[in-house]
Formats: C-alpha cells, structure tokens, sequence
C-alpha cells in the first residue's frame, strides 16, 4: 500500500490535450475517483500511473520512488480494463493464477492463493470455465480476483461497472468498496458515471479537457462546486443568472424580479458588485416551511410534476424563473396551483458566471 | 527535441526482444529486398561511371522497344480460311504496357460482372459457381498458356473443331495467339483476384445504403452509378492493380505460347526479354539496358500499387451500421434472367477453368500426342512425378525450398505485423510499407537484382553466391515475394487481439516477451499457420525467380523451372504430359492447403489485393 503522486503530469495525442498539468496527492489507502465526460483524459490519466502511457512531461511517484521510467511490468499495479480483458484461451484459474505465474511463486502456493482470491470475489467453483462460459458479472469478478491476488500496491479501475446491467452495477459497486476497504488497498477509479463517483469515493477529482477541475470530497463537490461548470456537472439544479446587488455576509444578488442572499460556494471566490453570477439551488435543499436559520423565500405556480418515489420532482414557474424543487411525496401539488417554497441562505451558492 | 523524444521512445520501447525482432526484419529486408533493387537501379543509372540516363534513353529511342507504328503481326485478318488473332508489335516496352492494360481492363469487367452476379442475385447451383470462379487461381503455370495454344490451334485445335468443323458456327477458323493469346491466357487466369476484391467489397456495403437510395427514388443503373459503385470502387482499385503487375511481370504466357505454337509475337513483352538474358549472363555479364528495362517495369509497379494503395486506404469507408439487417440484398430474378445468368455464369467458368481442366487431361492422357481429342487414359505421366529422377528431384528442391521459406517467413513476417501494430514504436510505417511492398515488386526485377548482387565480387564464392548454388538464394526470393501474405494474415489475427489483453499481461508483471508467448502466440497461432500454409504454396508455385536464378545449376531446379524447360521445348516429345503432371500435382498442394486453412484453421481466403 502506498500514497501516489502526480507532478506536472502533461500528455498530448496530436492537438489533444489528455491530460494538462495534472498535480494530485493521491493517500495510502484512499479510494480515489477520476469523474469527468467522455474524451476528458481521465482513463490516460490513470494509465500513466499504471505505465501503459509515458507522460511528455512530469513524473509520477509511489510514495518516495519515482516510477515515471518504470515499465508497466515493474509497477505492481492491478489494473481491471473496461472490457476486463480476460484471455479468452485460459480458464478462470489461468487467468487469476498469471501474474503469480510470472513471479515465480511456488505452484502450490498459487493454488491456495487463487482459491482464495476467487472465494474472496464469490467465484469458488468456476476455477475450470473459460470466459466466453460467464456471464458479464461473472467475468468482472474474475478481472478483480486476477489482480487482487498479486497484491498490488495500487489498484486501478477502468470503468470497471460500465459494462453491466443496471442492478448489477449497484450491486458490484458496494461490493468494490466493501473490498476495497477490507483489502485498505489505494485505490485509483474511473467512471464518467458522477452517481457512482459520489457513492464509491473517498475523493473526486473532476477532469474536463484534460485539467483537473475539482478535487474533493463528495459532499464537497456536490455542495460547494468551485465553478458553474461543476455545479452543472454534478447533479440537477437550477441556475439562476443575475448580479451582484450587495456585498457582505450574505451577498444579494438580484436576478429579474428575485432578490437572493446567500454566500460564494467556495472561499476563493470573490465577488465583486455588479458582478455577472450564477446562483445555484440543488431541489433537495427547498424545505415547504420556513426554516430556522435565514432563507430566501420563492412563490410560484407549479408547472409540471412527477412522482418518482421518495418524492415529487416540480417544476415551478416563479415570476419567470423555472425552479427544480424535490416535494416530499405526502405534499400535494396539482399542477397550476400556487406553491411557496423555501431555500436556506447556506444552501443558495453564487458561482462566477462562465460563457 | 522531436528527435530527443522519438530517441526517448525508441529506448522506452525497445526491449530485448523488440530489438530481436526488429533486428532481423530490418536486416533480412535490407539485404534481400532494398540492396539488390537499389543496385540494379543504380547500374541502369551509371554509364562508365557516371550517372547517365543513357540506358534509359536508349531503351526509349530503339524500335525494339518502342514503337508507335506496328512492326508486324496480325488481328482479325483473315488468310486461306484462318482468321489471325495475334496482337501487332509495337515494341517490347509498349507491347507490355498494352497487354497488362488489356488484361486489366477486360478482368475488371469480367470479375465485376460475376461479382454483382454472384453478390446481388439469387440463383440455383450458385454455391457451385462460389467454388469453380475461383478454379482459374489454381496455379499452373506455363501449362495453362500451352493448353489455350493448343485449344485455338487451326489445325486440330479442339476449339476451332467444335465451331468450325461440327458446328459451322464460324466461316473460318481461329488463331489465337502471340500477344492476343498472352492476353487470353492472364485473363482467364487472373480474373478471380478482381471478382475476389470486388465480391468482398459489395459484401461490406450496408444494405441499408442502397435501399435508402432506392427510398429515394434511383433504381437500376443509376443506383449502381451513384451508390453502389462507388463504393465498391477502392475493392476494384485494389484488384485491378494487382492484375496489372501480376501481368506486367508475368512469364508463364510469353514462355507456354512460345512453347506450344513457337509464334515469336509471344516473346516481345519486358518479362521475356528480362528472362532471356539470363541465359547470357551465365556466360558473360549483365547488360545495364536489361537492368533498365527491369527498373521501368519496377518503378511502373510500385508506383502503381502505391498510388492505389494510398486511393484504397483513404476510400476504405468503415460502415457505420447501427445493427438492424445486415444481410447482404439479394434478389431472385425472373426465370429467363436466371436462365441467361446461369448459361452466361457456366460459359464463362467453361472457358476460364479450360487450362486446369487441360492440365488435368494432358497429365493423364495421350491427348498431347493425340491431336484434337485425346484417345487413352494412361497413368505413366503422373508416375514419372515418383520414378524420373530428374522430376522427383525437381519436387524436393521446391519442398526444401518453400519449407525453409515458410520458416523465414513465419520469423519475419509475425515479427514485422507485431512492430507494426503497436504503436509505440518510430518508424513503424517504413517497416509495414517494405513488408507490404514485394507484391509489387516484380519477380524478374527481384531476380536481376540478386543476379547482380549476389553474383558481384562482395558475395563470390559466398553460399549466397547464384553461380555457385542458387538454392539459398531462391530460398529468401520465395521468402521475400510471399513474405506479404503471412505478415498480412499475422496482422488480421493481431487485429482480433485487443490491446487491453497485452497490457493486462504487462500490468500483472509480465515482460513483453513472456506476455507475446503465453497471451498474443496462441492467440494468433492459427492465423500464423493459415498464412504459412498460403506462402508455401504460392512458394511451391513460383515462378520469374525460380525459372532465371534457378536455371543457374541444374540439380537445384525447383519445379516450375522444370515445367518451363519442358513446356519451351528443351525436353522430349511428349514431356509436355510430364510437366502437366506436375501441375496436377502443384494444384492438388493448393487445394489441401486451401481445405485446411478454411475447414481447420477457419481462415477466410482473401489474401490477394492491396
């Protein structure tokens, strides 16, 4: 187990920027996760500290060790690629027992120590079946127990779910993550999907265009986005554009008719008056009655509504603005009717207006 | 800094093995494919010394070679109840360049017809036409010029009995021969490789594409002009080319025309020309004006088959289906279309399947004594393949020959399609082109220029030496001019290997050489055989090195140097049945070779094309 250092990591493919000064401290044992749209660089990211890609400039370290020349074979990696990667002429226990194979360990040690990987991943019993012969959940198990049982410093997955079904992928996720801190094995994870980011990570680091945009916690990244184009990454909401009225603790900012105080989402913003801005709501955070702290208060006419469970997704039209509200599902809101929400000052994020 | 970073790269990527393998790729093409064309194109530059366009200019102002008025010969004219079909003479160099242009025309239509025939219509016996289309590229070289020469015979030639005397479908009866029958006889035998290309194109079109533009209103030809061709248009390219230098450097016709009706038109072609000095040169040195000859047809070639090469690449549209149908469009005609189709489709495999099937009845009849018909079937021509000496000889030396030809081959060229599919490495692109490039490069080009490297003071008294033994010299001909269809058969087999597999291997801690023997080798060790078996037949089968340095020592003749020594009239009557005999025997190679690459090893057979 080991911490892994990104310094000045750069990479261009022809004009393309896969990856543009990439600097990350990635702790021992941290579940660390690269979220970002397709083409955005994060799987070349993690392929340079896997040594597949040499970066143009930069270096890449295992704790102290600087690995940026070391071949993929001298990294003691275990990656787990998007299609898997089985080899389709071995059977599962082939394929797990490989990398053990390759360093000599004695025969009847990698017997015990593929049967326990593949107990560990709820495979026992299907040590003599070829991969065409499992099912796409079956064959992901095998991917994570072939590089599990080398024990690898730093685990590395490659949009490992991207492949399964929809119930499957909830389930393999938390089972990932049960091992993963188990194993307490560092671990480097890659998704486009930002649903799996927030439940599987101790960190996000959000890429767009090769540049790290974000890194942070979850709740972090979710509630205190560093720009407009994180908060519109990460999760729904409603963004209301207008400008700075007044400076202070909290700041309004007034946007057509509506008056909104509250606060710059992260410390490093600074808002100055009459200052283009995006005002952020995330749904869940209206309340029906007013809280006990400040809020901003909105009434409305609701315009559409749907039930979806836990609660009712609304849009309201208030004054001209379209807000995103998430009503619990005991309230009733006929559409047409008049409805009056409210949003707490904490929850209302100004964020410097882009494009 | 671009070179610091290709250097930096270069030594990330090179490990010992890739270094190996590199090694030997580079230094088995160097010497075997770019040093002795470089030479020969450098002598026919140099006069006394110095760089001269001379032997070119010469070349060019001699009406030997070139000529716009005829210097003889006959067409359509016709003389005491024989209509001549010759071809006229306009010198050796435009004589060439008009029969390959003539062989590549009528192909192309012949092979684009039975392509849209057997592609787009549905028929009865059509899985019959799939396999007897394809019996031309049974290879039986020399013989299958004899046989149309004695078919086309006024006098006793089968065809000319048929129309003329039971029929009286013609008036008079028909020679053909000299350059017209050098074109008959590549035709026939060179169609399938455009029908092959074009057939594999129309399959790749999207059925969709067409039923769109039929959706929009364009039926019949101009659906064809506007849609279909076009797309199947880089497949034609590709085969077209190929029919062009297969017959630009084609010696089989010139010499089994020679053989069977002794007309000289037949000899005037670069090929022969080229062949024929050979036999001086074991006497005296090479003439520089041969050396230029060969280079014009070289250069005509590469160019030729780089420019389409280049066409192919960029036109090669990737067909962006969306699932849904994708069968290819087929269409029952009505009974009388289907009848034409049928009677035209049976005619056409009649007519080019004519030379195997001769083949077939000179090794085991009298019919090459006989006259019109044959009147015995006898079995002691296909005997004398175990109990001549001579001819069993002739067998092992092409066996030994193709067999460590194969094994140079399988070195090379799976080392070559490796380098060149990752990507990793600089100057990958200089090493796919000089794999892919001997089949380009004229055989007699490649064999002048091992005459004259080989055979040059540095390589005297050498086992490389031709004068001495030419046995490890043909060895790394065969390997050079086959060595594309097994690096294309490793690549298609590389292909099908993705790159995540590799890295998985390298990821758990493998080097690259132990992830190329356990992951890539049994990945792709069908393909590598599928593309052995193929380069050993079409080593068994070669012919313009063979029948030139072969001629060199005469117990180290492969077989086609034997067949051209029977054919040309050197051996006894009646040794024609002998070399058919070998032919059977050459041809019953193939198809083994074809049966296990398709039913065992599950190749798919397209390995002629750009």
């Amino acid at each position: 187990m080991v911490e892994v250092v990104l310094k000045g990591i750069t990479k261009r493919f022809g004009d393309v920027v896969a990856a543009g000064d990439i600097n990350l401290k990635i702790e021992d044992g941290e579940f660390f996760t690269f979220l970002g749209p397709s083409g955005c660089g994060k799987t070349t990211t993690m392929r340079m500290v896997a040594g597949l890609e040499h970066p143009d400039e930069g270096r890449v370290y295992f704790g102290d060790k600087d690995v940026t020349e070391l071949p993929p074979y001298k990294r003691n990696t275990g990656m787990v690629f998007q299609n898997y990667a089985l080899w389709p002429h071995m059977k599962v226990q082939e394929n797990v027992a490989y990398g053990l194979k390759v360093r000599k360990v004695p025969s009847d040690e990698i017997k015990k120590r593929v049967s326990e990987a593949l107990e560990l991943v709820k495979l026992g019993g299907l040590e003599n079946r070829f991969p065409s012969q499992l099912s796409g959940g079956q064959q992901q198990r095998v991917a994570l127990a072939r590089v599990l049982v080398i024990n690898p410093e730093v685990l590395l997955l490659d949009e490992p779910l991207s492949n399964l079904d929809a119930k499957l992928r909830v389930e393999m996720r938390e089972e990932i993550k049960d091992l993963q801190r188990e194993l307490g094995i560092t671990t480097v994870y890659v998704t486009h999907d930002q649903e799996e980011a927030m439940v599987i990570s101790d960190r996000i680091a959000i890429q767009n265009l090769g540049v790290i945009r974000q890194v942070g916690s979850p709740t972090e990244i979710y509630r205190r986005p560093n720009s407009l184009f994180i908060a519109t990454f990460i999760g729904r909401g409603t963004i209301l554009e207008g400008s700075v009225e007044s400076l202070g603790e909290p700041a309004t900012v007034r946007a057509g008719e509506l008056a909104l105080r509250g606060y710059p989402s992260v410390p490093e913003i600074e808002l100055g008056a009459g200052m283009r801005v995006a005002c952020v709501l995330r749904p869940e955070s209206f309340l029906m009655k007013p809280p006990d702290e400040p809020y901003n208060e909105f009434e409305g006419t609701t315009e559409w509504a749907a039930f979806v469970g836990h609660h009712t997704e609304v849009r309201m039209d208030v004054v001209g603005h379209k807000l995103i509200v998430d009503v619990p599902s005991d309230v009733d809101t006929p559409v047409g009717q008049k409805l009056r929400v409210y949003a707490p000052q904490s929850d209302t994020i100004f964020l410097p207006f882009e494009g | 800094m671009a070179l610091k970073r290709t250097l930096s790269a270069l030594k990330r990527e090179l490990d010992a093995m890739t270094a190996v393998q590199s090694l030997v790729a580079y230094s088995i093409l160097i010497v075997f494919l770019v040093a002795p064309l470089a030479l020969m194109v450098g002598q026919a530059f140099l006069l006394r010394g110095k760089l001269s366009l001379y032997w070119f200019m010469n070349l060019l102002s001699s009406p030997e070679y070139v000529s716009l008025a005829s210097r003889g010969g006959r067409l359509f004219e016709v003389r005491r109840g024989i209509m001549y079909i010759w071809g006229y003479d306009h010198g050796v160099l435009l004589n060439s360049l008009i029969v390959a242009s003539a062989v590549t025309i009528l192909c192309s239509i012949i092979g684009v017809v039975a392509a849209m025939l057997m592609g787009r219509y549905r028929f009865w016996g059509k899985d019959v036409f799939r396999v007897l289309l394809l019996v031309p590229l049974l290879a039986t070289p020399f013989v299958n010029a004899y046989v149309i020469g004695k078919l086309f015979n006024p006098r006793g030639g089968l065809i000319n009995y048929f129309l003329v005397d039971l029929l009286h479908l013609l008036p008079w009866r028909l020679d053909i021969d000299g350059l017209v029958g050098v074109i008959l006889a590549q035709t026939l035998s060179y169609y399938p490789i455009v029908f092959l290309n074009v057939l594999a194109s129309l399959n790749n079109i999207d059925p969709s594409v067409e039923e769109q533009a039929e959706n929009l209103g364009a039926r019949g030809l101009r659906l064809f002009r506007t849609v279909t061709l076009p797309l199947f248009l880089p497949g034609l390219a590709a085969g077209a080319i190929i029919v062009f230098i297969f017959s630009l450097e084609d010696l089989g016709a010139p010499i089994g025309f020679t053989g069977a009706r002794a007309n000289p038109l037949a000899r005037k072609l670069v090929s022969y020309q080229v062949y024929s000095s050979f036999a001086e040169a074991l006497t005296g040195s090479f003439s520089p004006k041969i050396a230029a000859l060969a280079v014009i047809i070289l250069i005509l070639a590469v160019v030729g088959f780089l420019v389409i090469r280049r066409y192919v690449n960029m036109r090669t549209y990737a067909m962006l289906s969306k699932g849904g149908r994708w069968s290819p469009r087929l269409r029952t005609p009505s009974l009388v279309t289907r009848i034409a189709i049928l009677v035209s489709l049976g005619l056409m495999v009649v007519l080019a399947s004519m030379p195997q099937i001769g083949t077939v009845v000179l090794a085991t009849t009298d019919w090459a004594l006989a006259g019109t018909l044959p009147t015995k079937v006898t079995g002691e021509f296909l005997s004398t393949l175990t109990t001549n000496p001579d001819v069993s000889r002739a067998i092992v030396n092409s066996l030994v020959y193709a067999g460590a030809a194969v094994v140079i081959m399988v070195l090379v060229g799976s080392s070559i399609a490796y380098i060149v599919s990752r990507k990793g490495i600089p100057g990958r692109s200089v090493l796919d082109v000089m794999a892919t490039i001997p089949v380009a490069v004229p055989g007699i080009a490649l064999a002048v220029g091992y005459f004259l490297l080989f055979s040059s003071k540095f390589f005297r008294g050498t086992p490389l030496d031709p004068l001495l033994d030419p046995g490890l010299l043909l060895i790394f001909a065969y390997s050079i001019r086959r060595l594309p269809f097994t690096t294309r058969s490793v690549s298609a087999g590389l292909s099908q290997v993705d790159k995540s597999l590799e890295e998985a291997s390298m990821n758990l801690g493998a080097s690259r050489p132990t992830t190329f023997f356990r992951i890539v080798l049994p990945m792709i060790i069908g393909h590598i055989l599928g593309g052995s078996i193929l380069s050993f037949v079409y080593s068994m089968s070669e012919v313009s090195t063979s029948v030139t340095l072969g001629a060199l020592r005469e117990d180290r003749v492969p077989i086609t140097f034997f067949i051209s020594q029977i054919i040309y009239g050197v051996a006894a009557v009646g040794a024609v049945s002998i070399g058919a005999a070998l032919c059977v025997l050459l041809m019953a190679v193939q198809i083994t070779a074809m049966a296990i690459s398709n039913y065992v090893l599950k190749q798919k057979v397209a390995f002629l094309g750009v």
